[in-house]
């Protein structure tokens, strides 16, 4: 063999210079990642303000009807969440449809059943499907249920009991939470969301650089230069990761940058995520951005055309995705070691526990990191004998 | 001197190529005639090793492309039947590539762009990405990215398709420029004209076999016809009629 | 290209922040994850040395983290009594849950209290109705510990305060005082202006207020809820209860005591509710206005002969010692408040009132039995820092007059005053988000407005409770009459 090795660098470098042009010369796909990698950061930002501005600042209006029977409730019931309006008469239903959150109504014989202890009913009109309904009767329920433990108070006291006895024991409630381990609630998603990112930013590239090179035939080209298929594969690889690798750490920015903006506090959520939790994990993903890059690629040079490979692709991507929303959702322990050992499962797993300011383990981290690399020398190796497949250069 | 050595390839069960064997002699060019699915593409891509012949072998002087591809890569120049340009890249960025790729560096690397540059007549293209470019430029660049690296074997498929007069006469003139200084040349057509002028050989195939081999005027003579295209009509249809014959479906 | 420039600001931050953020790591004390009663989140839990052989475990100093560490200065929390522990305090967490989300707050434990080694001797849970029993069981627990009762004053407090203070690296504080913890942290302000932002003073007893001096103060208290409840249609019904206390409390004998029933067991009591007793039970009640507006029927109700009611209210305050760590308590109260009354104010401050003595005796005479030395305060000088001043109109104990008449010498102070509001309204309404905003921008006035719509809880006008409708005409009708 006449191998001439003490090139083999400069040609490294040469392609890969040539696959990263390509890669980020390539507008639609450098847009389509940046878009990706803005939008779920933004949008779980906006929800968040959102949801929170619904809770905290929304406040519940209460339809009073006969008021006249109990006057007493329209003052005590009255609160800075809780706006009670007084209405001689009206018809529940188109209350509840005229901007009235709750009707609640006293009957003609409230008083009357009050003073003789038989408890008098309250009737609460609710349009259960509003999306204000729970906050509303939550409103309510909070201001009446301490009108009524005032009332059974009195009403001990009158006895000679000390209303204390109403409580047989306190319950103590320790939280064992941290103000951002509370954080994991709003952000259990995004280290699904930054994979998912990292799919998404590297899908056009990848189908361009493997497919799309194959389908303009410039990829036979490439195969008649003096160099190994495992440094093709290397190369695209590296640029496919790069550009998924960079969508993904601008979603990370993106979203620890508008952290500030979310109302996390009122949740009693602490932003604990450090620029050092943010270096770090970028630098957990590339290690996924790697194989992610190289088993699209290998997925694309295997499908009959450019728009087969596009198909195939953003369907194959999802199942990974959804994999890890179900291992969340279901609940799954994942807090065995071993579990970092699992790509995916690991990058999920260190994210989750950065973004909430807890530490990741630096030897688990390696590990796990190498367990992600292998497969990718794995599937590169895979992808140079893909490429000498006499099939891949008959499809035109 | 390329040589092919009885080469047989099957697509599928199907049979391509059926016991080639040729030669291709230094300082000449050859060009090789067939009829679409003569199976001229599968035999140029056998001799540049891209495809592995079933059986047989092709030589590149000492060079056996199956056993050393890599050594064979430095030493082919290939222009495909289409031309594989980077839409993205510069014509510089794209040579520098190829030229890198091929183990060139520093002033080698300087030397053979300007080299190619001037004899292709690319300083206008130069710094364009090629996205956009005319069916001549893209074959011109195709030409420049095949020679750059100054290889002794030169293998062209179609290469004339699709070009303009001016780009076809730039064309011819590099690849006599290529013969007088010894390079082995072939290339695939079925434009008559063309290789009358250009080949000092023929190859004609016809079913996956050469049915024909020798010069533009040996080849008249053979088959008595009054010039090259009735000669070849007369080779390769005939032989084509006798192979459906002889090979069952 | 700002975005550039950010996001290499960011990445050299976070090179220069490492190496400090280790050496910070070394020097910063280590602290345990605790909790406390009333607070379900997790504290910062520290122990500050201090004082020598006595108090080897250090202070209990509990810190609730501020949710974002924005660097506002932290509210340190002063408890009341004295005696009582700023432990004890946690509840008021929930209310300060907005104050909390940007400033951390710090309950330290004073010397002899609450974690701090709680001098309480030996009355865990209740005090002796007796007060020559009381009397000497506290002598004989001075008789035990006299250097340590000696040295527990609030110059000691302040002083451990501000160790505190530098222990846990905090630059300037903000103090919450509630009750006695208001004279702490005056003094504090006094002695430590340099370390203080802002104080929010509730229940303000100033330095020269004689707050022991009650019995005016729980008149005054009383006869507001007097007035309250005359305006009321419901309550307006029990007519002269003012008076008909006074009677209750006159006619007081040794067979009503011990006939009194035990609110709690249904039992006859074991201890006789004595009158001084029950004088001062009346006067607790009037801390808290929910509690205050069932006296006047209950009152109605034991002048008929039905002292059910009465029991149950003061069943209410059973334990009244709870918390309190006496020793610490007599320490402080006969150091620097009893010894600088004389019999002559007691008298005067007596006089009318339908407590009389009775709240200055328990502490008049448990300071006979704990001799320690006068600790007099010297006059307070000028201080500019903003002071937050919260009282209720009603409160017995540290009535908004305090406030008003004692504190000429702070130039920057704001008042709430709550409408008929009892003793400590931090909570109430919407005066934990004064507080906030206070803390937020001390120097800017407040919009009160809403501290108005702070009210009364209703007054509870026969066996089934407040009245629902204004005009309650039907009587009252007996329990399971209808039955």
């Amino acid at each position: 063999m006449m191998r001439r090795p003490d090139y083999s660098a400069a040609q490294m470098a040469a392609l890969l210079r040539k696959e990263l042009l390509e890669t980020w010369r390539d507008r639609r796909a450098l847009l389509m990642a940046i878009c990706f990698s803005l939008m779920f950061p933004a949008m779980l930002a906006g929800s968040t303000i959102f949801f929170v501005k619904m809770h905290t600042e929304e406040k519940t209006r209460l339809a009073l009807l006969g008021v006249d029977n109990a006057p007493l409730l329209e003052a005590q019931l009255r609160s800075a969440d809780l706006k009670v309006e007084t209405l001689s008469e009206g018809e529940p239903r188109q209350l509840l449809a005229g901007g009235y959150d709750l009707v609640l109504q006293v009957g003609e014989g409230f008083a009357s059943d009050y003073r003789s202890f038989r408890a008098p009913e309250l009737y609460l009109y609710v349009d259960s499907s509003s999306a204000s309904a729970g906050r509303a009767e939550r409103h309510l329920q909070e201001r009446l249920g301490q009108l009524q433990q005032l009332i059974a108070g009195q009403r001990l006291v009158a006895r000679g009991i000390a209303p204390q006895l109403l409580v047989p024991w306190k319950l103590q409630v320790r939280d064992v939470s941290t103000p951002s381990s509370r954080g994991a609630m709003i952000l259990a998603m995004v280290p699904g969301l930054l994979i998912l990112t990292l799919f998404v930013a590297s899908l056009a590239t990848s189908v361009d650089t493997s497919a799309g090179e194959r389908e303009r035939l410039s990829l036979e080209t490439l195969l008649l230069q003096p160099l190994p298929g495992w440094q093709v594969i290397a190369a695209k690889t590296l640029a496919v990761a790069s550009m998924g690798w960079l969508g993904s750490l601008l979603a990370i920015t993106a979203l620890v940058a508008l952290m500030p903006l979310m109302p996390l506090a009122e949740l009693g959520i602490q932003q604990a995520t450090t620029a050092a939790g943010v270096v770090t994990m970028g630098l957990l993903l590339l290690p996924l951005a790697l194989l992610v890059a190289v088993v699209q690629i290998l997925l694309a040079l295997r499908s009959q055309s450019f728009k087969d490979a596009q198909t195939q692709l953003s369907i194959l991507q999802l199942a990974p995705v959804i994999l890890l929303m179900v291992l969340d959702m279901s609940r799954v322990e994942l807090s065995d070691h071993f579990w970092q050992l699992v790509p995916l499962v690991a990058q999920q797993q260190w994210l989750k526990s950065l973004l909430v300011g807890d530490a990741v383990s630096l030897p688990w981290v390696l590990a796990g990191s190498l367990a992600t690399l292998v497969p990718v020398v794995l599937a590169v190796a895979l992808g140079a004998r893909a490429l000498r497949r006499e099939r891949l250069l008959n499809a035109v | 001197m390329i040589r092919v050595e009885s080469i047989s390839k099957r697509f599928a069960g199907r049979p391509v190529l059926e016991n080639l064997t040729f030669d291709l002699p230094d300082g000449r060019i050859t060009s090789l005639l067939g009829a679409n699915g003569a199976g001229k593409t599968t035999c140029l891509r056998i001799i540049t090793g891209l495809l592995r012949a079933d059986s047989g072998r092709v030589h590149l002087g000492e060079i056996d492309v199956a056993q050393n591809p890599m050594g064979a890569r430095r030493q082919l120049g290939v222009v495909g039947d289409r031309e594989g340009l980077y839409e993205r890249l510069t014509v510089e960025e794209y040579l520098t590539l190829f030229a890198r790729m091929q183990g060139l560096g520093g002033k080698g690397l300087r030397q053979a762009l300007a080299s190619v540059r001037d004899e292709l007549e690319l300083e206008e293209l130069w710094r364009r990405r090629t996205r956009g470019f005319s069916q001549g430029e893209r074959m011109k660049v195709s030409l420049a990215r095949a020679l750059v690296h100054s290889p002794p074997y030169l293998i062209l498929d179609e290469p004339t398709r699709g070009l303009d007069v001016l780009a076809a006469r730039l064309l011819r003139r590099t690849l006599l420029r290529l013969r007088a200084e010894g390079a082995t040349i072939l290339f695939s057509s079925h434009v008559m004209s063309e290789v009358a002028e250009l080949s000092d050989r023929v190859l004609i195939m016809s079913g996956g076999r050469i049915v024909g081999n020798g010069t533009p005027d040996s080849l008249v003579a053979e088959t008595g016809s009054a010039n090259l295209e009735d000669s070849f009509v007369a080779l390769a249809y005939g032989e084509s009629r006798r192979a459906n014959e002889e090979v069952p479906a | 290209m700002e975005w550039m420039q950010r996001l290499l600001k960011s990445l050299i931050l976070m090179i220069a922040a490492t190496p400090t953020a280790v050496t910070m790591a070394q020097e910063e004390p280590t602290a345990k994850r605790c909790y406390l009663d009333g607070w379900g989140d997790s504290l910062a839990c520290y122990r500050v040395p201090v004082g020598e052989a006595d108090n080897r475990e250090g202070l209990a100093v509990m810190v609730a983290p501020a949710v974002n560490s924005s660097g506002r200065e932290p509210l340190y929390l002063l408890a009341g009594g004295p005696g009582q522990a700023a432990s004890d305090l946690a509840p008021l967490l929930n209310a300060f849950r907005k104050i909390n989300r940007e400033h951390d707050i710090v309950m330290v434990d004073r010397r002899g209290a609450g974690r701090s080694g709680a001098f309480n001797c030996g009355f865990e849970r209740e005090m002796p109705a007796d007060l020559q029993q009381f009397s000497a069981e506290l002598a004989e627990c001075y008789l035990q510990h006299p250097g340590f009762a000696e040295q527990l004053n609030s110059r000691q407090a302040v002083e451990d305060l501000e160790r505190v203070r530098r222990f846990l690296g905090h630059d300037k504080i903000a103090l919450w005082g509630g009750s006695w913890g208001t004279r702490t942290a005056l003094l504090y302000q006094q002695w430590y202006p340099q370390s203080l932002r802002a104080l929010v003073l509730d229940g303000v007893a100033p330095i020269d207020t004689k707050v022991f001096l009650a019995a005016s103060a729980a008149e005054h208290a009383l006869q507001q809820l007097a007035d309250d409840c005359a305006a009321d249609s419901g309550c307006a019904r029990f007519g002269n209860w003012r008076g008909e206390l006074q009677q209750l409390l006159n006619d007081w004998n040794d067979t009503r005591a011990r006939t009194f029933p035990d609110a709690l067991t249904g039992a006859p009591t074991e201890e006789p509710m004595l009158r001084w007793a029950l004088a001062n039970a009346i006067r607790s009640a009037l801390y808290d206005p929910a509690a205050a507006a069932q006296l006047p029927y209950a009152v109605d109700q034991a002048s008929r002969g039905n002292y059910l009611p009465l029991s149950g209210l003061t069943g209410l305050f059973a334990h009244s010692s709870n918390g309190m760590a006496m020793g610490l308590t007599f320490s402080v109260a006969c150091a620097e408040e009893l010894n600088r009354i004389t019999p002559e104010e007691v008298a005067r401050d007596s006089a009318g009132t339908f407590l009389g003595s009775a709240f200055f005796d328990l502490f008049a005479t448990g300071c006979k039995s704990w001799p320690v030395q006068a600790k007099p305060y010297s006059a307070p000088e000028p201080r500019a820092q903003p002071v937050l001043l919260i009282s209720g109109t009603a409160d017995p104990i540290t009535p908004p007059v305090y406030a008003h008449t004692a504190l000429g010498y702070l130039s920057d102070k704001q008042d709430l005053v709550v409408r008929g509001g009892g003793h400590i309204n931090s909570r109430r309404g919407c005066i934990p988000e004064l507080i906030a905003q206070f803390l937020d921008a001390p120097d800017v006035p407040l919009d009160q407005s809403c501290v108005a719509d702070i009210q009364r809880p209703p007054f509870m006008v026969a066996a089934y409770g407040p009245a629902v409708t204004v005009d309650s005409q039907s009587q009252p009708q007996q329990a399971g009459g209808q039955l």
